[in-house]
């Protein structure tokens, strides 16, 4: 069942379409991602979910309700994590729980969540005291304290160090492994690989692809790379020949020889029967990385992926 | 109400945070009649320049209005500039509770503390210089909560437009000290010339100072005075509602 439902979505910022025309449902249980360069619209789709911002075209339903008319009881179901925004320097974290836990009608216990968030022993800090990490995890608390169905993450992980963020996907699979919905919008290759059950890429404003991570890799075909160095020079024409290459190249000592299917044992054989020994062999898949990169530049941004950093 | 409850009770904690705040809202005005009582010579006998009252009975109702001011001007504006900037407002939004109790509570803190920093003013002037308690209290309290309303209403404005909390800053003294100087702060309303009286008594806090004065010495405020309060507020508070913006 769908729990959220976005049909022909459009918003305008000064007569430009920043959201221009995407639809997706997003099914009970599930991680859903939404990935896309910066200003791809991801922010604003989210923020029409959770009700800030009113389309001016199309329609969302979240649980069957409209964000904007039904909003009161649609914030009691649907959790949000907003991308910059942060407390009151002074506000402890206890009572940051303690006044967000009484908005809704069938509070979380804030305590355990702190526990299960990592944020155990800290109800007395002050939240300028707390790191960058603890910080996203507070606001994650504080969009879970209402115990909601659904749970919308926008650029959790984003600054977090390498560890935090680990440790923050864990977290993310138990809220869904409790039964909540999850919506996370994410920079992350990696993050979205690991998490999301399904993927949709934006780039301008519209849905380039919706998928799984899987999925959004086949589309870009299942290309092998294989890059190594040979010990005894051997022609290129002679690999080229062999099944499955689709392209040999040099580049400086080492050859990087691109195909498909059983590529990687042909190339091997060859080089075993010819007594060569391949040097640094690194065999490369195309990840969900080369897929996002392929998907948004092939949508008239191209460039625009690259510079993001992703 | 739970939740009003609760935004009442962290917001006044935090308040209680800030030793600025705390200081200039709450005891500067009873620090300040106290300063200008001890240390101006005869500032607590009757004076000539005031045909014979004394400056403190004077600067006692002038002090309470300077520190409504401070409240409304000076500390609430920043606090909405902030909470707008730091997206609290926002994040309310996605909240089953309107932002709106967030507004309604900090008025509630503020107008608790400017109740607590007049009585300690009123308190200073009855206890070290005798100074009358108010001749109609019904009166005062009227002209005290009418005050209240019109210059809080005025900082909801300044921080309903203030997009961050140097613009709220910024904008609350740039009305706070033409304010002041309406309200008597430099030259007291007795000595004022008839044509900056009469701009004065149509100014927020002039209008404030002479219904204290008249509710402390005399029968009550005049109808202008309670009128000008009472249009300040109602056109601020209406044009605060209509542009604030939440983000």
């Amino acid at each position: 069942m769908a729990v959220i439902e976005v049909i022909d979505l459009v918003k305008e910022y000064n007569g430009e379409a920043v959201v221009d025309g995407v639809s997706f449902g997003v099914e009970e249980g599930e991680i859903f991602g939404i990935v896309g360069p910066n200003g791809a619209g991801k922010t604003t789709i989210v923020e029409s979910i959770e009700g800030l911002r009113r389309p001016d075209g199309g329609s969302i339903r979240v649980l069957g309700l409209d964000p904007i008319s039904d909003r009161y009881k649609v914030t009691e179901r649907l959790g949000a994590q907003l991308q910059e925004s942060r407390l009151q320097d002074k506000i402890r974290v206890g009572e940051a729980l303690e006044v967000y836990a009484s908005f809704y009608r069938n509070p979380a216990d804030w305590h355990a969540l702190l526990d299960r968030l990592g944020l155990a022993g800290k109800e007395r800090a002050r939240y300028s005291e707390l790191s960058g990490g603890q910080k996203q995890r507070l606001s994650l608390a504080l969009a879970l304290v209402g115990t909601p169905e659904i749970a919308v993450l926008d650029e959790l992980t984003t600054g977090l160090d390498p560890e935090a963020r680990r440790s923050t996907w864990d977290t993310i699979e138990q809220i869904r492994a409790s039964g909540v919905t999850v919506v996370l919008v994410t920079h992350f290759m990696e993050e979205a690989e690991r998490l999301c059950d399904r993927i949709m890429v934006i780039a301008s404003g519209r849905a380039v692809a919706i998928d799984s991570p899987a999925g959004l890799v086949e589309r870009i075909g299942t290309e092998q790379r294989l890059r190594f160095r040979p010990s005894e020079p051997i022609e290129d024409a002679t690999i080229a020949a062999l099944p499955d290459v689709t392209e040999v190249e040099r580049s400086g000592p080492q050859i990087v020889v691109s195909g498909t299917g059983n590529v990687v044992h042909a190339v091997t054989a060859l080089l075993a029967q010819r007594g060569v020994i391949a040097e640094n062999l690194r065999i490369e898949q195309v990840s969900l990385e080369d897929a996002y990169l392929a998907l948004t530049s092939r949508d008239g941004a191209p460039g625009d992926a690259e510079s993001e950093g992703i | 109400m739970a939740a009003t409850a609760e935004l009442i009770r962290v917001e006044s904690r935090l308040f209680a945070r800030d030793p600025i705040a705390l200081f200039f809202g709450l005891v500067f005005p009873a620090v300040l009649l106290a300063a200008l009582g001890f240390l101006f010579p005869g500032f607590d006998e009757p004076s000539p320049d005031l045909d014979g009252a004394r400056y403190i009975d004077v600067y006692t109702p002038i002090v309470l209005a300077l520190g409504l001011a401070t409240l409304g001007l000076v500390t609430l504006p920043p606090i909405l500039g902030t909470y707008r900037q730091f997206g609290i407002l926002r994040r309310l939004r996605t909240t089953p509770v309107h932002p709106f109790r967030l507004l309604g509570a900090q008025l509630v803190v503020h107008a608790a503390v400017a109740i607590g920093a007049a009585a300690l003013a009123i308190l200073v002037a009855v206890v070290l210089f005798d100074v009358p308690i108010p001749e109609n209290p019904f009166w005062f309290a009227v002209s005290f909560l009418l005050a209240t309303a019109s210059v809080f209403s005025i900082g909801l404005l300044v921080g309903a437009v203030a997009g961050t909390t140097v613009s709220g800053q910024a904008i609350g003294m740039a009305i706070y000290f033409p304010m002041l100087f309406f309200a008597g702060v430099w030259i007291p309303r007795s000595i004022m010339p008839d044509g900056l009286l009469t701009l004065s008594d149509l100014t927020p806090l002039g209008s404030a100072v002479a219904a204290f004065e008249a509710s402390w010495f005399g029968t009550g405020p005049s109808a202008l005075s309670l009128v000008v309060m009472a249009v300040y507020t109602l056109i601020a508070g209406v044009v605060a509602v209509r542009v604030f913006r939440w983000e």
